[in-house]
């Protein structure tokens, strides 16, 4: 069990940052995302914990140990990639069986131990199978078992469900978790799908061009976005100007929008009349009889089965997006009334 | 109809190719004293006097050895350069397989004469098989090098990456991992080298030092004064030499490539 710090991490490729600057800690047996876009600095960061990319700069710390000079052979971790990276070569049994004998474990403790992942990643009875012979979500149980089998002090998984359908991918997200919950290991996932982050990790870290945009827990991510990058990349968003009608030293602000005025939290003063964006998700939003809310007429409706998307326009001309369950239908050109719950709007740069 | 036509054509195209080693394997069976086809009745007569023949004998024993030396050699250096080439290369990387393969491109006279010219300025000469072996190197090494980049393209480097956070050391990597999945390139790559080193004739010719003449050069020598069946005698053994080198490769070492 095993706590990682990373300090000032830092990865140049000729003048280029990849990764500039980035800390985290990450808690004994925590679940951690790095979320973002390619290119982002994310799998780059994961390579360096692993050890298989050289550190340009900073520090990496399992138990306030410096670990950036140990190879990856010696760092013990279990790894699991994108495209799995089976020994072709090799059946079931000898995949799991590698990294027990580069341990020098002895033999039947070796088949009680590789029969016991063999039963938690469900493929007893797969042994003798070589990878070709499996599902590609059956190989990607198997890489796991193999990263988990040597008890490693971390997990690193580098997209491992990229390459599955969307169903299996589903399935996927909830037996990792569980299965990390129960052994209760250290994580790292890297990843560039936020419903996949959102849903698995304890934390998730927001990255963009090499630095940290956020680390907070799942919630604060979505609800509580610390600017417009990371409002956006994790789901769609709707921007609501308002001009500031008063201040407020006690963390509260009121701000003037088309939805009347809404009091939402802001850790900073604003002078009235500074003019500033609110984030609404689309989910957030209530269409009703007009009346309630602000006025808009519905501009157009997608039907996605188990809810239904609007474009409105709202007077003043914003256009915004909501979703709603279908049990409410409104036809196109309808003039409706559009609420949301004051505590559903968020201001963008309020932490800082 | 145009099934008819492909059949007939490919009958004709394995007609083309194997027709002349029927000829030659049916003429070493000849009764008579001359080398003509058909045979003139059936006979083991000239095996015999092929195999009583101390001079083919020497000949067939000079052509193995330095087919087998120059593959060892040849394999070594190859797998060793198409790692290079394949893992590490970065800028020069065309260049490299451009050097690589440079001796294919070359007339085998050209190499010959070069590399005459080369071990008598530095001292070395032809007296030993230093210098033969050296041409038989430098011809076979392209094929290695081609193969086993081949067999090196379609490594993922996952795999290795994967091992090494299981906790195995670059040797391990390379025996266990790297190893069994290259296998059928270097082992392709060597049974080409020695099949060919076994069939050069330039290069042995100008670089071959007294009394080590190797089958193809003896078996010209010979049809320069004789024409026995005794000629096709040694070459349908020396067909089925090569046969047996693939064929028992391929049972003891296995060529078939690991399907993922």
């Amino acid at each position: 069990m095993t706590e990682v710090s990373i300090e000032k991490l830092t990865k140049t490729f000729g003048s280029a940052r990849a990764v500039d600057g980035i800390s985290v800690r990450i808690a004994n047996g925590e679940f951690i995302s790095l979320l973002g876009p390619s290119g982002c600095g994310k799998t780059t960061t994961l390579k360096m914990i692993a050890g298989f990319e050289d550190v340009s700069g900073g520090a990496i710390r399992f138990d306030g140990q410096d670990v950036v000079n140990v190879p990856a052979e010696k760092r013990d971790i279990g790894m699991v990639f994108q495209n799995y990276a089976l020994f072709p070569h090799m059946t079931v049994e000898q995949n799991l069986a590698f990294g027990l004998e580069m341990r020098k474990v002895a033999k039947p403790e070796m088949r009680s131990r590789i029969s016991r992942v063999l039963e938690m990643v469900q493929l007893t009875g797969y042994a003798e199978r070589y990878p070709r012979q499996l599902s590609g979500g059956q190989q990607q149980r198997v890489a796991l078992g193999r990263a988990l089998v040597i008890e490693p002090k971390i997990l690193l998984l580098d997209e491992p469900l990229a390459n599955l359908d969307a169903k299996l991918r589903e399935e996927m997200r909830v037996f990792i978790r569980d299965l990390q919950r129960r052994v209760g290991i250290t994580t790292v996932y890297v990843t560039h799908d936020q419903a996949e982050a959102m849903t698995m990790s304890d934390r998730v870290v927001v990255m963009f061009g090499g630095r940290i945009a956020q680390i907070g827990v799942p919630a604060d991510i979505y609800e509580r976005p610390e600017n417009l990058d990371v409002a956006q990349f994790v789901g769609q968003v709707n921007l609501v100007k308002g001009t500031v009608r008063e201040g407020g030293s006690d963390g509260r602000c009121a701000v003037e929008t088309t939805f009347g005025v809404i009091e939402v939290h802001s850790a900073r003063m604003h002078a009235p009349g500074t003019a500033v964006t609110l984030t609404l998700r689309p989910e957030a939003i209530e269409l009703g009889a007009p009346g309630k809310g602000a006025k808009g007429t519905v501009l157009s409706s997608y039907y996605s089965g188990s809810l239904i998307d609007y474009r409105i326009e709202l007077e003043g001309g914003d256009i915004i997006h909501t979703q709603a369950f279908p049990h409410n239908r409104f036809a196109d050109k309808e003039r409706v009334g559009v609420y949301a719950p004051a505590d559903r709007f968020w201001l963008l740069g309020a932490a800082a | 109809m145009s099934r008819k036509v492909l059949t007939v054509y490919c009958l004709l195209v394995y007609a083309f190719l194997l027709a002349p080693i029927l000829v030659v394997v049916g003429a070493s069976f000849n009764a008579g004293s001359f080398l003509t086809f058909p045979p003139q009745g059936l006979s083991l007569r000239w095996y015999v006097t092929f195999f009583n023949n101390e001079v083919f004998m020497r000949a067939i024993r000079t052509s193995l050895w330095v087919a087998a030396v120059s593959t060892v050699i040849s394999t070594l250096i190859g797998t060793a350069a198409a790692l290079y080439y394949v893992q590490h290369a970065g800028r020069g990387k065309e260049a490299i397989r451009i050097a690589m393969l440079s001796p294919l491109l070359l007339p085998e006279v050209l190499t010959a004469i070069s590399l005459l010219f080369f071990v008598y300025s530095v001292g070395i000469g032809t007296q030993t098989m230093f210098a033969m072996i050296v041409g038989h190197v430098l011809i076979t090494l392209p094929f290695v090098f081609i193969n086993v980049s081949a067999s090196l393209e379609t490594f993922d480097p996952a795999w290795d990456m994967a091992a090494r956070s299981l906790g195995a050391g670059r040797f391990t990597r390379f025996r266990r991992i790297m190893l069994p999945l290259i296998k059928p390139g270097v082992i392709g790559g060597a049974l080409f080298a020695f099949i060919i080193s076994f069939d050069i004739f330039t290069i042995s010719f100008m670089l071959k030092g007294i009394g080590t003449s190797t089958l193809p050069i003896q078996l010209f020598d010979y049809l320069r004064t004789n024409f026995t069946p005794e000629a096709a005698a040694v070459s349908t053994v020396s067909i089925v030499l090569t046969l047996v080198v693939v064929i028992v490769s391929e049972k003891v070492l296995g060529l078939r490539i690991h399907r993922f």
